[in-house]
């Protein structure tokens, strides 16, 4: 009798403490500090509120169990840089030096190319969210990204529009003085010759412009099959709906800079039937997404963007990596470049040997209801 | 005390880098030409510099050497047509210039466009800006005892008077403005080569309307007052980083304070009290 | 299609002519560039927003917004360069104190209204917004057409104050000479007061008016007119405000041909271009006063 209250009590004293584990993950009790540089405010503020709104409901659903950290604690210290270079400098260095074990951001690809030498050159690993420019992961070993370039995403878009409209000819208009609208010429234009469209018309603007009516009298009177919309998100708003008002009947397709919920809201009517070349479809069936869009929906009263989309996944695949033992930027790095599949709002990602995204894209249509796949 | 500096590297040089822009514009100030084209200057230079540095393997001292001779050359160029421009005019002119020049550099296949221009080597460290500093901060204390800071000064005060003592105030004003471009280009070739990537954005009306700001804060009339000025300047955004989208109001209020209160800058503050 | 290119022209130049008709009437009655002119065009399309918002109907919110930015002016002027003209500081420190205000009235609308594009609520320009009117090859849209007709009236209504009232004769004897007028028993401060109200509530309707043409209003709005409105005053001539509206519509031409017939990408360096040209060869512009130095 004695001896089996022994055992008993025995095996609880050694079991308790697996349990705690068990209970927990073989992370419990780490805190990992992850720096996240976004543009809060400024110029690009829509875009880093939507970044910070991401990593704010990840932090919710981590200590919520709903993204798995093996039990380790992950804060997200997040500091504006208010579209302000000379910030976000200042900012990666103050990251560099103070024990930060990985960099998120920042949010535009300018940026990116100041500032992630200093973080490359102290070695602390980066993982870029937002930044679709060319060349990114090239500027370190360790700086990686997560946001679908537009050249990966733009091809497959103009491949299946080609298909759908078998369109001869093509009119572009871009903004020419901002490097995400001007990179998104140069990769549109070499898939318009892939796809042997010859291109008649190529019409310019500058970023914050409200009136494109002259240029898109001249795109008119060419009379194109399709026009190729480099723009972001406001400027491709007007430019839809002027280029109907001016009788532009025509096929509409366009890079990931339309690709948010406020697109269909604003451009209404004029909007429905444009495709667009995007990383992110709010309405896409993944592991978790769904969830996930409704509860950014239930805190932040609107639907999620692709920001917050890439933002969210990069938590995700973060956590992944915590989970797997990294705890530090060296540890970061090896382990991002041997990380599995992650499944993540975006769908399934991995990193490819370039520290590129491997992911699918997500060409959509706009239609009454809302984006499809087209 | 190294370790801070260490992890502050970046916004020190960024004071160096905004403080001899700051002494740039100041010389225009003080020679009563309001020649707002110091963003323009340090863009042209900087690109000369890159580009140099980048296709041609250009070390930083021979960048330094040739942006800042082609941001000279640019004024004399300018100075020409302008020489008969006054006050509002004058501004105005050297703000088309500035926007004119910007939107060059964007179309323009050889500086990379609206994309930038990247891989610049990094060797334009802490000494070499501070070293810069010094040495235009020396150049000026001198210049400032000599007889031709009397001109300038004349030249400011009252043009007819200066002209009719003798001065030559075309050329005063000439000299003005090519030094003034010259400190601005060895700012842009530094700034290039602290940066590793620059655009074309980077030299817009709006680095012109910071650069001004931070002059007029610190003292217009006084060498010390720029540099005082561009370090408040710096500094300002960072630590007002708690107001978020308020922060602009701050830098509005103290220059307004600064115009109508302390009209010789804070530099003035202090030489008053002294 | 050069047509419908002037006709685009046309509207977008009577927008521009109230902005910089602004601009002009300040420089011409003190001498100073107002870069705070921008900032409360800025403002006054944001108050107007907000006014439609709280669920005024359009007219009456323009109205209050338009007045709401005169007083603005007289604000501006009474914090930023009354204290300097009582201490006869020139003409360079009232531009940095504007530049002062601008940024601070730009804070302020960064706070209250956040970046990134506002619009006014939808349905605040009922009929108007849809449907295109067909006039032989040229389109365009009712509401272009009460735009036009709004500046005009605007600019009309000036236009008869400048000549015909004792205000009007006021304001062009300051401009002439403050010295004088202040010496012939003209209230000077409340002629001045009454300027900036003027210009300001002008370049507040311009703002209200660009807003609702293109459905955009930004905290960027304002530094993307500002130097367009300092072109056209230059091109017009600084303190001449007929000078001021043909600038405008001239501007708003060149801008819609060159990017009909040259290049979109150089618009905006040629309206520079053609700025510079005329400070080179003609800095009164084509009806302003002297600019020049005759040593």
């Amino acid at each position: 009798m004695q001896l089996r209250s022994f055992t008993f009590i025995g095996l609880l004293a050694v079991l308790a403490p697996l349990a705690t584990l068990a209970a927990g993950g073989p992370m419990t009790g780490k805190t990992v500090k992850i720096g996240v540089v976004a543009d809060v405010t400024g110029s690009a503020g829509a875009y880093g509120t939507s970044q910070k709104n991401a990593y704010d409901l990840a932090t919710d659903d981590l200590k919520a169990g709903r993204i798995d950290a093996g039990g380790a604690t992950l804060t997200f210290d997040i500091e504006d840089a208010a579209s302000d270079p000379a910030q976000v400098i200042n900012l990666i260095q103050k990251f560099s030096t103070d024990g930060t074990a990985l960099l998120l951001g920042p949010t535009l690809s300018a940026e990116a190319k100041k500032a992630d030498p200093i973080a490359v050159k102290a070695n602390l690993t980066v993982l870029a969210t937002s930044n679709t420019a060319q060349g990114i992961t090239a500027q370190g070993p360790c700086v990686f990204r997560n946001s679908l370039a537009e050249e990966q995403v733009v091809p497959e878009a103009m491949s299946k529009a080609a298909r759908a409209w078998h369109p001869k000819t093509a009119a572009i208009i871009y903004g020419d003085d901002n490097q995400f609208t001007k990179t998104d010429f140069e990769i549109f234009k070499n898939a318009l010759e892939r796809e042997h469209i010859a291109l008649v018309d190529t019409e310019t603007y500058h970023t914050g412009d409200v009136d494109f009516k002259a240029q898109l009298t001249n795109i008119a009177s060419k009379k194109p099959d399709m026009l190729v919309v480099g723009s972001l998100l406001e400027e491709a708003v007007k430019i839809v709906v002027q280029a109907k008002q001016s009788g532009i009947k025509t096929h509409l397709i366009g890079g990931n800079g339309l690709n948010s919920p406020k697109f269909i809201s604003l451009a209404g009517d004029a909007g429905t039937g444009v495709v667009i070349g995007a990383a992110y479809y709010l309405g896409n069936n993944y592991a978790g997404n769904r969830g996930f869009v409704d509860r950014y929906k239930k805190k932040f009263g609107t639907g999620p963007d692709q920001f917050a989309a890439q933002a969210y996944a990069a938590a995700q695949i973060v956590a992944s990596a915590v989970k797997n033992g990294a705890t530090a930027s060296d540890q970061f790095c090896a382990t991002f470049k041997k990380l599995n599949v992650v499944q993540t709002v975006l769908g399934p990602v991995a990193f490819q040997g370039s520290r590129d995204v491997r992911a699918a894209s997500a060409i959509v249509r706009v239609t009454k209801n809302g984006f499809a796949y087209f | 005390m190294l370790a801070w500096f260490a992890a502050h590297s970046k916004l020190i040089d960024q004071i160096g880098i905004n403080a001899l822009l700051a002494l740039s514009l100041s010389i225009s100030l003080r020679s009563g030409q309001l020649a707002l084209a110091q963003a323009a200057f340090m863009g042209i230079a900087a690109y000369v510099g890159a580009i140099g540095a980048v296709e041609a393997h250009w070390n930083l001292p021979l960048s330094l050497v040739i942006g800042s001779l082609c941001a000279a050359i640019a004024a004399a160029l300018l100075a020409l047509p302008l020489g008969r421009l006054r006050g509002v005019f004058l501004a105005i002119a050297t703000i088309g210039f500035g926007e004119i020049a910007r939107i060059v550099e964007i179309n323009v296949k050889a500086t990379g466009g609206a994309e930038g221009y990247a891989n610049i080597p990094n060797d334009a460290n802490t000494a070499w800006i501070y070293g810069t500093l010094g040495i235009t901060g020396a150049l000026i204390l001198i210049f400032e005892r000599s007889r031709a800071a009397l001109a300038i000064a004349a030249t400011r005060e009252d043009e007819s008077a200066a002209r009719g003592v003798g001065i030559d105030v075309t050329a005063v004003r000439f000299g003005a403005l090519v030094a003034g471009a010259a400190l601005a280009g060895c700012a842009g070739v530094l700034y290039a080569h602290a940066n590793y990537f620059i655009t074309p954005s980077d030299f817009g009306f709006a680095r012109m309307e910071q650069i001004l700001v931070g002059c007029v804060i610190g003292g217009v009339t006084s060498s010390l007052g720029a540099v005082i000025g561009a370090a408040v300047m710096t500094i300002l955004p960072e630590s007002v980083r708690f107001l978020a989208d308020y922060r602009e109001v701050s830098t509005g209020a103290i220059l307004l304070a600064i115009v109508l209160f302390a009209p010789d800058g804070i530099a003035g503050l202090w030489q008053r009290r002294a | 299609m050069l047509a419908q290119q002037l006709a685009n022209g046309l509207f977008l130049g009577a927008v521009y002519a109230l902005f910089a008709i602004g601009y002009t009437l300040v420089f011409g009655v003190l001498d100073i560039l107002n870069l705070a002119h921008a900032a409360i065009f800025m403002a006054t399309a944001f108050a107007a927003i907000a006014l439609v918002g709280a669920g005024l109907p359009l007219a009456l919110a323009i109205a209050i917004a338009v007045v709401f930015a005169g007083l603005l002016g007289i604000a501006l002027d009474r914090v930023a360069f009354a204290p300097l003209r009582a201490r006869n500081a020139g003409t360079l420190v009232p531009l940095i104190s504007s530049i002062g205000v601008a940024i601070a009235i730009g804070g302020v609308a960064r706070g209250l209204f956040g970046p990134g594009e506002h619009r006014f609520p939808s349905g605040t320009l009922g009929p108007l917004g849809e449907g295109r009117i067909h006039l032989g090859a040229l389109a365009f849209s009712g509401l272009d057409i009460v735009i036009l007709g709004v500046a005009l009236a605007l600019m009309g209504t000036l236009a008869y104050v400048m000549r015909a009232t004792s205000l009007g004769r006021a304001i062009r004897a300051v401009a002439e000479d403050r010295v004088a007028a202040a010496l012939l028993g003209l209230d000077l401060e409340r002629t001045i007061a009454l300027t900036f109200f003027i210009a300001s509530a002008l370049g507040g309707a311009a703002g209200i008016l660009i807003g609702l043409q293109y459905d955009s209003v930004s905290l960027e709005m304002g530094s993307r007119i500002e130097l367009k409105g300092l072109a056209i005053v230059i091109l017009g001539g600084m303190g001449s405000i007929t000078g001021a509206v043909i600038g405008a519509f001239i501007l708003g031409a060149v801008e819609v041909l060159s990017v009909a017939y040259i290049t979109s990408s150089y618009r905006d360096a040629v309206a520079f271009g053609v700025m510079f040209a005329i400070l080179v060869l003609r800095p009164s512009g084509l009806l302003g006063k002297r600019a020049l130095r005759t040593a």
